[in-house]
């Protein structure tokens, strides 16, 4: 018992200013419904979602060209057979279209359109089809007297909720749901995830298309995430209650603000581009194209390259295929999200005392790791380890996979890692203008870059930071500027030879509020461009929930908690950190 | 604060100090041209006093006074300038190099500079003048041997501050090299102490070649500041202060002030800080 999907493949013939081309909307994908659970399909608009439905509904439009099977219980649907076709649809697979109200019929009432199929496909008398029409709209949360209204007459939500009542008039065994919750109100939208719920008790396949991550974090029995056509990432679960593993989800649940989400939005850079396959264009034709702006998805590697921010020369060629075991496969070269910064067992012990024990840390590229904890907690001394300016006594630490090996290749780090150091005033030379203070990197990386490059990359740099690239500014010295200056100097010097990762100890400390989020905002929107890894060190916890993905808490030179920020803010497990969290709530400080 | 940048050419303190310094060096470079009379000629009447034909009157030994100072302070000033420069140069090496190679390397070298603190200068030298009579580059730079050592310890504690100054190591941080550091960083930040070191060691190395050469201990034929004033001194009942005794003394002075104060008012210049204070 199963509606399978198997090499499902659908292009779309398109004609474009004369020409004509070939969109590739899925590209073999394999996919299980199963009575009794619910399958979410995630992902961006455009990636083929409601493209896969059609195709089980057998509604693709005349343009469409597909292959593959589906098979309903192990028996083939018959796609281009339209009367054996009309015979499944809504007695064994029903679907919910985006806008429901624009399915219902204009002029028909809410309870003819209910009993017309019931009485045609089931052959059920006027009465009794009325009785199932009316507890019909009742599971749907409707009112009764709503069945004498035309299409016209409902809310959009209404509208939404009688079409669900109509795709289980017939009481199919498999049920497609195209945004079923995206204009609903919360309180519509819980009794509507609710009767969901009751749906996939009673037994029922439901595939739960959506870009509302919240209602699949409460339903979902598993969820895959498609990206152009192709099935990115598959999780048992939710994508928000389990950690995202590849790039592209993570960029979706940054971007979804569901209600326990901390961290600033975020999201993924760039837009999602065109699989278009081959071109029947004439050349003129094909450089119009390309003169609109859109963009085409590489042919070959992976089709995420253009947009994931840890990309490596392996990602470029291949098929990349989906591995990982069935119902949590993985399409990355690299196996995920990498892991960019790791700690192992470092130690650092000044003359009297150690500063940091055996501390293990894992910071994944293009990701926040706040750590947090008291002042002497050692965090200042574990950020200069990892940014060079202090050698640990012994341990290992690994950048990008290869040794952090700062005797032989401190150059080279140096042009990775930008490090902010804690004071602003002491890290700037007091005889440098702002000019020579920001440039400094550049100077040391590349001795041979011109001026005018030199003066393009400082003014850019001085833009992203919000500081004035005026003459006069750029001739100020240190000690002229006020403390939330300097410190956006000190930034935007650690930034200008565009690292990736940046080591920050309290760079934000002497900013007031204001400045402070644009900072952070400016941090963030940097990683979701770059995919910037931070390791940012603070004493502030509203700071850490704003920006971080993992927080790791110090106490007396030890890592004693790590975990995301959610799991840390809600179920801190050690006690300083509750100490820590209850004082950073403001009241009582005895801790638990 | 107001960016009103401080302006060298706009510093009463500075330009007089350039000027009187400029003067001396313009007279002790000019000197052979400007001299009237060779220094050396002994034709003339013996203690004459100042007319027209001898500005500044005729010595003991009839050589014209005014061609003889100019001879002697061209003289002076570089014996200063090489033993200065030369005591500059090693307190400097010394200092940063201690700083950077905090080891035994580094402490032998202070050590060394706290020996040489404890030996009074003239004593060595006033030996080495009188047993070998080596000519005054060499007196210059074994002079040099001894000025080193106390503004030595006056570097490396800053050099010291400097390699553990968070700009500093920011810099370091950044890639920079040892050899990016010192050129970028720590020379132009102790260029200030330099000049201070230099005015210091030019006056000590000044006033030493004038008491050298005041004691007899340069070759006597030697012109000097000090050698004029130790001769004309011999003759202090005449009444020849103002015109043989006054000249040497008051270029010696001037020399000394000049360079002091040269070296404060760049000082100021060199470090932006001081800048809004004055």
């Amino acid at each position: 018992m199963s509606l399978e999907l198997h090499d499902v493949t659908v292009r779309y013939r398109q004609t474009h200013d004369g020409g004509e081309h070939v969109l590739l909307a899925l590209d073999h994908v394999n996919l299980a419904l199963r009575p009794g659970s619910v399958t979410a399909l995630v992902g961006e608009s455009g990636c083929g979602k409601t493209t896969l439905a059609k195709v089980i509904m057998g509604l693709l439009p005349d343009n469409a060209m597909q292959s593959g099977t589906v098979l309903l219980d192990g028996e083939p649907l018959p796609l281009s057979d339209e009367n054996a076709m009309n015979k499944l649809r809504w007695r064994r697979v029903a679907m919910v279209f985006q806008n429901g109200g624009a399915g219902l019929h204009p002029i028909h009432t809410v309870l003819d359109q209910l009993v017309e199929p019931m009485r045609t496909h089931l052959g059920l008398p006027p009465e009794a089809a009325e009785l199932r029409a009316r507890r019909l709209l009742e599971q749907a949360g409707l009112p009764w007297n709503i069945a004498i209204r035309h299409p016209h007459e409902l809310s959009g939500g209404q509208a939404q909720r009688c079409f669900l009542a109509m795709a289980l008039a017939l009481d199919p065994d498999y049920l497609l749901l195209d945004e079923p919750t995206s204009a609903l109100d919360p309180g519509t939208r819980a009794f509507l995830l609710g009767r969901l719920r009751e749906l996939r008790n009673e037994g029922k396949g439901i595939l739960l298309i959506t870009h509302d991550l919240g209602s699949t974090a409460s339903l979902a029995d598993d969820t895959k995430v498609m990206y152009l056509g192709n099935i990115m990432e598959e999780v048992a679960g939710s994508l928000l209650t389990k950690e995202a593993r590849h790039p592209y989800s993570r960029g979706l649940v940054r971007a979804f603000p569901g209600m326990f989400a901390t961290r600033e939005l975020g999201g993924l850079r760039g837009e999602p581009l065109l699989r278009i396959t081959h071109a029947h264009a004439p050349s003129e034709a094909s450089h119009h194209h390309a003169d609109t702006g859109v963009e085409h998805a590489p042919a070959d590697g992976c089709l995420f390259l253009p947009r994931c921010t840890q990309a490596c020369p392996d990602c470029a060629s291949g098929k990349i295929a989906l591995t990982g075991t069935p119902g949590s496969g993985l399409r990355c070269v690299r196996g995920g999200i990498v892991p960019f910064l790791e700690l192992k067992n470092i130690r650092k012990r000044y003359t009297s005392a150690f500063a940091l024990h055996d501390i293990q840390l894992r910071v994944m590229a293009g990701e926040t790791f706040c750590l947090v904890g008291e002042t002497g907690s050692g965090k200042s001394t574990l950020a200069k380890i990892v940014a060079g300016e202090l050698e640990a006594d012994s341990g290992t630490a690994l950048l990008d996979g290869s040794p952090l090996d700062y005797k032989r290749r401190r150059r080279q780090l140096a042009a990775k890692i930008g490090f902010v150091a804690q004071n602003p005033l002491l890290a700037v030379s007091p005889r440098l203008t702002v000019f020579d203070i920001a440039a400094e990197p550049l100077r040391i990386q590349f001795p041979d870059l011109p001026r005018f490059e030199l003066e393009r990359q400082v003014l850019a740099g001085f833009c992203e930071v919000r500081l004035p690239g005026t003459p006069d500014f750029l001739k100020l010295y240190a000690h002229e500027l006020n403390a939330g200056a300097l410190q956006r100097l000190c930034i935007a010097r650690a930034l200008m030879t565009r690292p990736a990762l940046l080591v920050a100890d309290e760079p934000t400390s002497s900013l007031d509020p204001s400045v402070q989020a644009k900072i952070l905002r400016m941090l963030l929107e940097l990683q979701t461009e770059r995919g910037l890894t931070m390791l940012f060190v603070t004493h502030d916890f509203g700071v850490a929930r704003k920006i971080a993905d993992h927080i790791g808490v110090m106490h007396d030179g030890r890592l004693v908690e790590t975990g995301t920020t959610r799991q840390i803010l809600t179920h801190p497990t050690h006690g300083h950190t509750r100490f820590l969290l209850s004082c950073a709530r403001g009241g009582n400080t005895q801790g638990e | 604060m107001p960016a009103e940048s401080f302006s060298l050419r706009r510093d009463p303190w500075f330009l007089f100090a350039a000027i009187v310094g400029g003067t001396l060096l313009l007279a002790a470079t000019a000197g052979p041209f400007l001299a009237p009379y060779d220094p050396y000629d002994i034709s003339f009447t013996v203690l004459e006093a100042p007319s027209a034909k001898h500005w500044l009157g005729v010595n003991d030994g009839g050589m014209d006074i005014f061609s003889e100072l100019l001879t002697a302070l061209r003289n002076t000033i570089m014996f200063g300038l090489l033993a200065g420069m030369a005591g500059t140069g090693l307190a400097v090496f010394a200092g940063v190099f201690s700083a950077l190679r905090q080891g035994v390397t580094g402490l032998m070298l202070m050590r060394l500079a706290d020996m040489l603190l404890a030996i009074p200068s003239i004593m060595p030298l006033v030996l080495l003048a009188a047993l070998f009579q080596p000519p005054p580059s060499l007196m210059a730079l074994a002079l040099a041997l001894f000025l080193w050592a106390g503004p030595s310890r006056l570097i490396n504690a800053q050099a010291r501050m400097l390699v553990t100054a968070p700009h500093i190591l920011a810099a370091r941080q950044m890639g920079g090299s040892l050899w990016y550091l010192l050129r970028r960083h720590l020379v132009p930040e102790i260029y200030p102490i330099a000049l201070i070191v230099l005015a210091s060691r030019l006056r000590a190395a000044m006033f030493m070649e004038a008491s050298l050469a005041f004691l007899g201990l340069m070759d006597p034929a030697r012109k000097s500041l000090g050698s004029m004033i130790g001769y004309g001194l011999k003759y202090y009942f005449l009444d020849i202060w103002s015109n043989w005794l006054l000249p040497p003394i008051v270029c010696l002075s001037l020399l000394i002030m000049s360079a002091t104060l040269l070296a404060m008012r760049m000082e100021k210049r060199m470090d932006p800080r001081l800048q809004n204070l004055s």
